[in-house]
């Protein structure tokens, strides 16, 4: 499976995450063996010096990407859906009996859009709910924070691991990370949730069904600006995990919690969602959340 | 009343793009005041294309042999193109008045399933339109004028694009 440009550009030590010089040859020669001429012809116009690609530009060209990618997240209406469901956890917890404040983490939140909405467009904040974001790019969470400061909202992200004991939260949530790990990486990143701390996790990420290229690649050709978001926007699709898959990941990597997922079709008909959701709940969580949320809950295992 | 109604229609047309173009370039969760300059920024647009447009009517109209020929020659090509240009208005503002309904299926539906289609074939609607109104036009100034519009109008959306990633650009060096 061919990776995405956005997981070439930027790398990291995944210890110390520190930022590592990116040979332009060596991804560009990763494309070259799939024969990619678009991904070849963004990675050609991304600056270079002595070989390696220009730190600033590639900020620079990822700042870009994301604010773009913000409108796919706006025009899907994605505050709204995460927030019914954090809404609904967030009540199953407190019936059973867990006082005190309740911290929600977004894995990989890049600029913090699903943070910073439910920061902005729900009562969350006042209710005691800490609303953070965590990231390993520091760039897009210096821009979190930025725009977070900027409408003087009440939330925080953080550069760093998000499952690290002083970031660690009640319930995480996370969109269009899962299909990034491949393979086993699937269940390691899964079993990172094991924690008497953690709660719930809600992954949202797009669902793969036999038109989801096609619609994919026409909603980006028509509404995406930058090659590079156009490139990965439309691979993701095709890397997305399906629902088998993902539920057997987080059997095998949690099995402590009670797994399935969440929103995949619409109204309950055949007709699927653009996206579906890999969730986890403690299992004293599930009758109150079955309640809540109805239909929209899939059999959870 | 014809040449007033597409006049209201490019307006209108201007107004979208202004909205698109600003689109995807502002990260903040509150930015109705980004999306107004945007609209205003469309609309403001749309009436620079139509001066030029009356201006070039009336130089044509100056020199024109007939102009009472000319005049009714534009009419039955403007209420041409009004014959594509209305179901298209029509079904564009159908779908906006849809978000109105408090559903996110329904309102991300509009937009997957057509308002994106639908500004995906805007070029082509305009060029169909312009096409049907000056196919049977009499005079070679209605032609002229047909695709001289035709032009500007299409130019819109580039310019504004063009516009609003300069600016972004912009926005962005500053902060890296």
């Amino acid at each position: 499976m061919q990776p995405e440009i956005s997981d070439l550009v930027v790398q990291h030590d995944p210890k110390t995450l520190i930022r590592l010089p990116v040979n332009k040859s060596e991804i560009a020669g990763i494309f070259e063996r799939f024969e990619n001429k678009k991904a070849l012809r963004v990675i050609e116009r991304i600056p270079a010096k002595d070989g390696l690609l220009d730190s600033i530009a590639v900020d620079r060209l990822m700042l870009t990407v994301h604010w773009e990618m913000q409108r796919l997240a706006e025009e899907f209406y994605h505050g709204r859906r995460v927030l019914q469901i954090v809404r609904a956890t967030i009540e199953a917890l407190h019936s059973n009996g867990l006082k005190g404040p309740i911290r929600i983490v977004d894995v990989g939140c890049g600029i913090g859009y699903t943070i910073r909405w439910l920061a902005a467009r729900s009562a969350l904040p006042q209710e005691g709910v800490e609303l953070t974001g965590v990231d390993l790019n520091s760039t897009l969470i210096n821009e979190a924070n930025r725009l977070a400061a900027a409408e003087a909202l009440p939330c925080r992200f953080f550069h760093g691991d998000a499952f690290s004991a002083d970031l660690r939260g009640h319930m995480y949530i996370s969109t269009g990370v899962l299909h990034h790990f491949r393979g086993d990486d699937l269940v390691a990143f899964l079993r990172r949730h094991n924690s008497e701390t953690t709660q719930a996790f809600v992954h949202y990420d797009f669902q793969p069904w036999a038109l989801a290229p096609f619609g994919s690649w026409f909603f980006h050709v028509i509404r995406m600006r930058t090659a590079l978001a156009r490139h990965d926007g439309v691979l993701s699709t095709a890397r997305a995990h399906n629902a088998d898959a993902l539920v057997s990941a987080a059997q095998t990597a949690v099995p402590e919690l009670a797994s399935g997922i969440y929103g995949a079709k619409i109204w309950n008909t055949p007709a699927p969602r653009v996206f579906h959701a890999l969730v986890g709940f403690r299992p004293e969580l599930v009758p109150h959340l079955k309640q809540t949320l109805g239909r929209k809950m899939g059999e959870l295992q | 009343m014809t040449l007033l109604l597409l006049f209201l229609l490019a307006s209108l047309d201007g107004a979208l793009c202004g909205f698109r173009t600003c689109m995807g370039r502002c990260p903040l969760i509150r930015k109705k005041g980004h999306y107004t300059i945007g609209v205003l920024r469309g609309v403001l647009a749309a009436q620079v294309v139509s001066g030029f447009s009356l201006i070039c009517l009336l130089i044509v109209a100056a020199f024109a042999r007939d102009p009472q020929l000319l005049r009714g020659d534009l009419e039955k090509s403007a209420v041409r193109m009004l014959f594509v240009f209305i179901p298209y208005t029509v079904l564009v503002l159908g779908n906006i008045a849809l978000r109105v309904i408090p559903s996110t299926d329904i309102r991300s539906a509009t937009s997957v399933f057509f308002l994106g289609p639908l500004t995906g074939i805007r070029p082509f609607v305009m060029i169909i339109g312009v096409l049907a109104g000056i196919w049977r036009a009499q005079l070679h100034e209605t032609v002229f004028l047909g695709l001289f519009v035709l032009a500007l109008m299409l130019s819109v959306e580039y310019v504004l694009n063009f516009y609003c990633s300069r600016l972004q650009q912009r926005q962005i060096r500053s902060l890296i």
